[in-house]
């Protein structure tokens, strides 16, 4: 039978079920009590902060509708910057914005946005809009990321940003998020961005993946996603190896992006990262899991020793683990 | 990790057959259920109070005739002698005696059995009886000539015309002013049922009045009237109040015919008549019933057959709320249907049992679509979480209320039960089914709606099976069963089905 022949399959290249990822590692990894530090993307930019892990400068947090007033000055010296909600998901809620003319702001895609019409969307990031159980909000402001150039050939608009899967520390899979005419800018792969996977051990990229077929080409640009050197690589490895130490959670997806001039900044952590990773790879995830769970224990010793394990086990090259 | 999940599945298993299997060999439980059969177990209870005279009591009881057979009857006389007595085609309970002074309390009960209705072919055409009594002369030329454009048209037509006439709406044959006023104050002085038989008469359709109940599980203290005519090929039921012409298979169970009334009392006074209908599964398992009632065994007085019976009912169908469960299970983490909510589909299913399968989910995706248009719009409104869903809650209930509305309109009862639909599953599915349509695309949201759908409607086959309903009534210790697939399928770490088509990617290249 073809579905019996795929599982085996499947069972071959250690692809990862949502049932497994669920009950094996998500509940097992995962306590529940450390959620709400990565479903605030403030409390994580703030965590991040006092373990010297860069994020985005923030330029300024709003709690309560009173502050709404006085934020037009607050936002004098910045050309640009990012209006973010902190429990918001999937991507909504955010808005891209570069200074105009006095007053105005420009959003990404050339719309032009009163400050009244700004002041709007900040209240209503306050009550809650944008975060999925409803709960008041707080909004923050921090520096727009002007990505690095590695991946304009790659990009329309929006800034591409990488997501890097930890189990136990030790980064196990990742891929580089590409935003699409359809995403509307956004590395959301739900909304249409494509993801690429990455080489662990030498930082190129793979095939991409794009509404859960392969593909080679970005569909706007026409130009080849596929061996691209990822810039800081190995940086950002350790980055998202310090990411877990400072959470407590064992599984999770580290996201990050590449900015021209600061380097790699932490995004946002994700306490249950997505599994279309495996497609972008062409490579399951379960197989990697197992290896991290077979490694010396002297291996998870640092964030510096477990990267150095990556290097050296994982490459999506056929002639080593896969 | 998987071993404490498997012992406990193998303790609740052994639980659940431990017991069945003690009630099976100690107890002499039957095995396996018989196939359902429609019988429906009838009972009349009146409250009699007499003065020093004689009283006679005299009340219609249903009698073996076309399509039903009545058997077991069982009768409680008080103080009372009973005699049964044959008035045409009707058969009459007689109680009689003196009444003590503080009342007595009578009886009757039997059990029916519903035969399926043969092709009556051979069936002699009944003649046409005489106009009803204490109507004139004068009056029946006054129907024949209401009805006589109607001559002409066959049988079963004549009766739509008139059932139409007693409706009010003549059509092109609307009677002259004078015959117009005549045929009112008929109406008013003799009655609808009276007025409706000689028209009846007059167009020459065979008709008798009949009293009796609606054949529906319900307690009643009253009867309905209606009248059987015969359009040459079958009896068709009319209700003279509202010129309806019943849809068959409605079920009704006659008592009296031929204009005689159901209840009639000489020398003393009826109260708090009451008749009670409960439709029956199986004859076999009531005699059971009756074991497990004069058992004193523990298991026994411990049955859900010792509840009061109308909440028998409710337990019937609580019983098999897991197995839907379990149903949602296997389609979620084995094949991988999405759903909106996870208990959702089984309150669908619940709700499915008063509207029907195509109603329901008519009705339920008609009013989620409409919620769905309302809450695009009122997305540009921005309004807060709670105030927003409230809007949408009042929506689904003005849906509601105007499907109920049109329901009675059209005479759809179907329609009229959607107000028990669960609303405020309705309202959770509105804003569900929109969030994701916005962050995961119209595809997602139509797919994880027929996925929806789809489990309510396997989940409603399952609540249906009546032999399946009856196996956990009489054994309960199966929801130990249950819940250890339950558990069992919680440690399933393997793929699901629809993932396998998600990860096709994998052996493309």
């Amino acid at each position: 039978m073809m579905i019996l022949k795929t599982i085996r399959r499947f069972r071959e290249v250690g692809v990862l079920g949502m049932n497994r990822r669920n009950a094996e590692y998500i509940m097992r990894s995962n306590p529940r009590a450390f959620f709400p530090l990565v479903d605030d993307k403030l409390k994580t930019k703030q965590l991040a902060e006092a373990h010297q892990i860069p994020t985005p400068p923030l330029y300024h947090v709003v709690e309560h509708h009173g502050d709404i007033p006085t934020l037009e000055k607050k936002l004098d010296g910045y050309h640009d910057f990012v209006i973010k909600p902190a429990r918001g998901t999937g991507g909504s809620g955010i808005v891209l914005l570069t200074k105009h003319t006095e007053g105005d702001f420009v959003k990404q895609n050339g719309e032009v946005v009163p400050m009244k019409d700004l002041a709007y969307h900040i209240s209503d990031i306050l009550s809650g809009i944008y975060s999925l159980e409803g709960l008041e909000d707080r909004a923050f402001i921090e520096a727009l990321v002007h990505p690095n150039t590695v991946f304009d050939a790659v990009t329309y608009r929006g800034v591409p940003d990488i997501r890097i899967v930890v189990y136990r520390g030790v980064p196990a899979m990742s891929m580089v998020r590409l935003p699409t005419q359809a995403s509307d800018g956004k590395a959301n792969l739900h909304r249409g961005a494509i993801g690429v996977g990455i080489d662990m051990a030498e930082g190129t990229t793979l095939a991409g993946v794009h509404r859960s077929g392969v593909v080679t080409h970005h569909p706007d640009t026409n130009k080849p996603v596929t061996g691209i050197r990822v810039p800081h690589w190995e940086r950002m490895l350790l980055m998202a190896a310090k990411a877990v130490d400072m959470t407590g959670l064992d599984y999770l997806g580290v996201d990050l992006v590449i900015d021209q001039e600061r380097g790699p900044l932490l995004l946002e952590l994700n306490a249950r990262p997505g599994l279309q990773i495996q497609i972008a790879n062409q490579a399951g995830l379960l197989r990697r899991l197992e290896l991290i769970d077979q490694a010396p224990a002297d291996v998870f010793a640092t964030p510096e020793t477990r990267v150095a394990w990556v290097l050296e086990t994982f490459s999506a090259r056929p002639s080593s683990t896969n | 990790m998987k071993r404490p999940a498997l012992l406990l599945a193998v303790a609740l298993l052994i639980l659940s057959f431990g017991l069945i299997s003690y009630r099976i060999l100690w107890l002499k439980y039957p095995v396996l259920p018989a196939a359902p059969a429609k019988v429906w177990q009838f009972s009349m209870n009146a409250f009699v109070k007499g003065g020093e005279k004689v009283t006679t009591v005299m009340i219609g009881l249903p009698s073996t005739q076309k399509g039903q057979l009545v058997v077991e009857e069982r009768i409680h006389p008080g103080t009372l002698s009973f005699n049964l007595l044959r008035e045409g085609p009707n058969q009459i309970g007689v109680w009689s005696g003196v009444v003590t002074q503080k009342g007595d309390v009578i009886g009757y009960s039997s059990t029916i059995q519903v035969q399926p209705q043969r092709p009556l072919k051979a069936q002699q055409p009944p003649r046409l009886g005489p106009y009803p009594k204490n109507v004139g002369e004068s009056e029946w030329q006054l129907a024949a000539r209401l009805v006589e454009n109607w001559n002409p048209l066959p049988p079963a037509e004549r009766l739509r015309r008139i059932a139409a006439a007693l409706n009010g709406s003549w059509g092109a044959s609307l009677p002259n002013a004078q015959d117009f006023g005549a045929w009112s104050a008929l109406q008013n002085t003799h009655g609808r049922m009276a007025t409706a038989l000689v028209l009846l008469r007059a167009a020459g359709l065979p008709a008798k009045a009949v009293e009796g109940l609606l054949l529906a599980e319900s307690v009643t203290s009253s009867t309905v009237t209606w009248i059987e005519v015969w359009t040459g090929q079958e009896w068709e039921n009319l209700q003279p109040e509202k010129g309806e012409i019943y849809q068959k298979p409605l079920l009704l169970l006659p008592l009296t015919t031929g204009g005689l009334p159901v209840l009639r009392t000489l020398h003393g006074e009826l109260s708090e008549v009451r008749w009670t209908l409960n439709r029956q599964i199986i004859n076999q398992w009531r005699m059971k019933f009756e074991i497990i009632m004069r058992s004193n065994r523990w298991l026994d007085r411990w049955s859900l057959f010792r509840l009061p019976e109308e909440f028998q009912k409710t337990f019937r169908i609580l019983m098999l709320v897991p197995i839907g469960a379990l149903m949602i299970c296997v389609l979620r983490n084995i094949v991988g249907f999405p759903t909106f909510g996870i208990f959702l589909p089984v309150l669908m299913a619940l709700a499915f049992r008063n509207t029907g399968l195509a109603y329901g989910l008519g009705v339920f995706w008609g009013v989620v679509l409409i919620g769905y248009v309302v809450r695009r719009w009122i997305d540009k409104l921005r309004l807060l979480l709670v105030p927003r869903l409230s809007v949408i809650l009042t929506l689904v209930i003005i849906c509601i209320t105007i499907f109920a509305l049109l329901g009675n309109k059209f005479g759809l009862r179907q329609f009229m039960a959607v107000g028990l639909l669960p609303f405020v599953i309705l309202t959770m599915t509105i804003e569900r089914f929109f969030v994701i349509i916005e962050e995961a695309g119209p595809r997602e949201g139509l797919w994880t709606a027929a996925g929806s759908a789809g489990v309510a409607v396997v989940t409603y086959g399952i609540l249906e099976i009546e032999p399946l309903q009856l196996t956990f009534f009489v054994y309960p210790e199966l929801l130990f069963a249950v819940a250890a697939l339950q558990v069992l399928l919680g440690r399933y770490t393997g793929y699901r089905l629809l993932e396998i088509f998600r990860f096709r990617g994998f052996w493309r290249s």
